[in-house]
């Protein structure tokens, strides 16, 4: 039953992305600049012919619905086209860079969380201590700081004062690590490379935190207020009537609840953290999805562009899907 | 009747408010014997439910409990420390609340929170899976005492999917399965439809004659009280106005706040007579008037009750008690 319905929202995923993709198609259409301009921009003794011959190659001279038809035939065939400028399937390029993508993503999750939700239950339980000021004023700077300055001023302390950090990249690249996955703390870990494993979670913190503060402030006081409000439920009146240790009382009784929207909004989050990180991607210069697809957009790589929202489409459905199905474990009121 | 089970002396709990010092429990004197059915009667806001909530030491803060004594068998409750207090929770005096849809944990199964109480008190020997199976059938046996229905399914069913009535039965049960000797019912059958509230207050009396758990029954409506109740304490801004054998007080009341709760029950059968409401409204706790609290709206207040003394609760008859200077 379960399953079934799993499958169903999958497959609705397909109608989403090509939606998603027809949309980008026409937008990168109207954007002004084209291509093949911008491309050969900066080359002299370029002729007009060969302009004409690089249009051709990549359909640009045909009407804009033949276009559309090209691209969402291909599409459906499972191919992304070709990147204007690399001239390498889009495929190739989105999952190339997609685990880098994936791992700051995680790193920034696990980040989020681990501070979070200690900060959230703590302030919630010692409501209007001193705890509770200090960590919901530390959430709301966490809202509001944009990522680009904290990733600065992350790199700046740590990195160039301290030393203690890289200031950017994925992993030091004198430590031979064979790739296996992409993903380069599994990589490490799967080959057995100390030294690996070390430089890669080295390189992913200051970035992690970066992008995590956000989603660990979100969530800190979503889990406080919806906390708050539980802990003067009647349940939890009657599990301390029963006898129930306090500590119980307020893990078991409490956040079991609080947890329900809560994860509406680490889900909402997670879109985030993987479709949103383009800044800190760039400023830590690391090499995922979220540089790419900046430096194809201002290419006007169409292909890319489509090819790159599309997986983020994909990547937040599926984001979305995960957490409606934990719901349903976690929510006995709500099925699929 | 025999040695007082639970014995609240001079019982005192207030809550600190912006505008002064709320007296919720203002030196309560009551006492429960084994097996005995006690109300506890009052309107919203008199502090019949802090009154529970003070012998379970559950006040929610900033609340506090600052004078006065809860005995138990004899035994203070106030001097036990905090651990030896979640021993008497559920094993010796169970709870059970006014609203059945909020008072069952919503991501839990049934069985599940019952069961959680014999785990608590470590009810059921066993190890592993044993106890497991042990356990369940305890919980099977509870459901059963509470007359729900198919107990092997409902075990595994979550609040949501019970009915109002079936939700306070399995509230009941939690409370039934440690075996307490005393259960606090907290308006029990307000928030049910009239004939579930029958059955359930059947339930209740079922429970009291089998097991000899005392009750005591908190609620604002003293129809409830007079049907089911040994003895009776009518409370008004956190004192006690009248106490005495329910037949007595229901009868002949002494107290004019009495008199003028006993003219709000509409009567189906004998002289039809009008509901007289009391006039005004349940006084502001913070800024309760000097004298006696319920002057203000007495039909036969004297200059002498508005004197800045505490009227004392008097002993008219053995067993029967009144606050007030016409006695």
């Amino acid at each position: 039953m379960r399953a079934a319905k799993v499958l169903e929202r999958v497959l609705i995923t397909i109608p989403i992305m090509l939606g998603v993709a027809v949309m980008v198609f026409i937008f990168m259409r109207l954007t002004p600049g084209d291509p093949v301009d911008i491309m050969m921009g900066e080359m002299v003794g370029i002729s007009d012919a060969e302009m004409e011959a690089m249009r051709r190659e990549f359909n640009l001279d045909k009407p804009i619905h033949v276009q559309l038809w090209l691209f969402l035939t291909d599409v459906l065939r499972g191919d992304l086209g070709t990147s204007f400028v690399k001239r390498v399937p889009v495929a190739e390029l989105i999952l190339a860079h997609l685990p880098a993508t994936i791992e700051l993503a995680v790193g920034a999750l696990f980040f989020g969380l681990a501070i979070s939700i200690p900060i959230g239950i703590l302030s919630a339980v010692k409501q209007y201590s001193i705890l509770d000021r200090a960590s919901m004023a530390g959430a709301f700077l966490g809202v509001s700081m944009p990522s680009f300055w904290l990733g600065l001023i992350l790199i700046l302390f740590f990195s160039v004062k301290l030393g203690v950090l890289p200031v950017q990249g994925r992993i030091d690249h004198d430590v031979g690590l064979q790739e296996v996955t992409g993903f380069y703390v599994l990589d490490s870990i799967l080959t057995g490379n100390r030294a690996a494993l070390v430089s890669a979670l080295r390189h992913l913190v200051l970035p992690s935190v970066t992008l995590g503060a956000t989603l660990a402030a979100i969530v800190a006081r979503v889990l406080r207020s919806s906390l708050v409000e539980i802990l003067r439920a009647d349940y939890i009146t009657l599990a301390r009537a029963k006898g129930q240790v306090e500590f119980l009382v307020i893990m078991k009784h409490g956040v079991r609840n609080a947890l329900i929207p809560t994860v509406t909004v680490v889900g909402l989050q997670v879109g985030a953290l993987l479709g949103g990180n383009m800044v800190v991607e760039t400023v830590f210069g690391w090499p995922g999805l979220g540089r790419l697809v900046v430096s194809a957009i201002f290419n006007r790589d169409f292909p890319l562009v489509q090819g790159a929202v599309m997986t983020y489409a994909f990547t937040y459905v599926i984001a979305n899907l995960l957490v409606d199905v934990l719901y349903t474990y976690l929510n006995p009121k709500i099925t699929l | 009747m025999s040695q007082p089970l639970l014995e609240l002396r001079n019982l005192t709990t207030v809550f600190p408010t912006r505008r002064g010092l709320v007296r919720a429990v203002d030196g309560l004197d009551l006492t429960v014997r084994e097996g005995e059915k006690l109300g506890i009667v009052g309107e919203s806001g008199s502090g019949k439910s802090v009154t529970l909530l003070s012998i379970l030491r559950l006040v929610p803060p900033p609340g506090r409990i600052v004078a006065g004594d809860v005995l138990f068998r004899g035994e203070s409750l106030l001097a036990k420390s905090s651990s030896e207090m979640r021993r008497v929770r559920g094993r010796k005096i169970a709870m059970i609340f006014q609203d059945p849809m909020t008072t069952l944990n919503p991501v839990f199964r049934v069985g599940e929170q019952i069961r959680e109480s014999l785990r608590i008190h470590g009810l059921v020997d066993g190890r592993g899976r044993a106890r497991r199976r042990a356990e369940i059938e305890r919980v099977i046996q509870v459901l059963n005492d509470v007359g729900i229905p198919y107990p092997e399914e409902s075990l595994r069913r979550y609040p949501h999917e019970f009915s109002g009535g079936m939700q306070q039965r399995a509230i009941i049960a939690i409370a039934l399965s440690c075996e307490p000797q005393l259960l606090l019912a907290d308006e029990p059958t307000t928030a049910l439809d009239v004939t579930i509230q029958a059955q359930i207050l059947d339930l209740l009396e079922r429970i009291n004659r089998e097991r000899g758990m005392g009750i005591i029954l908190v609620t604002h409506n003293l129809g409830v009280v007079a049907e089911f109740c040994d003895t009776i304490a009518i409370m008004y801004a956190g004192q006690i106005m009248e106490k005495g054998a329910t037949e007595e007080v229901t009868t002949e009341p002494l107290h004019p706040y009495t008199r003028g709760l006993l003219r709000c029950l509409p009567r189906i059968y004998g002289k039809r007579e009008k509901i007289r409401p009391i006039p005004g409204l349940v006084p502001d706790l913070a800024t309760l008037p000097p004298g006696c609290p319920f002057a203000p709206r007495c039909d036969v207040v004297r200059p002498e009750c508005r004197e800045d003394r505490r009227i004392p609760l008097k002993e008219v008859e053995p067993g029967r008690w009144v606050r007030c200077l016409l006695y």
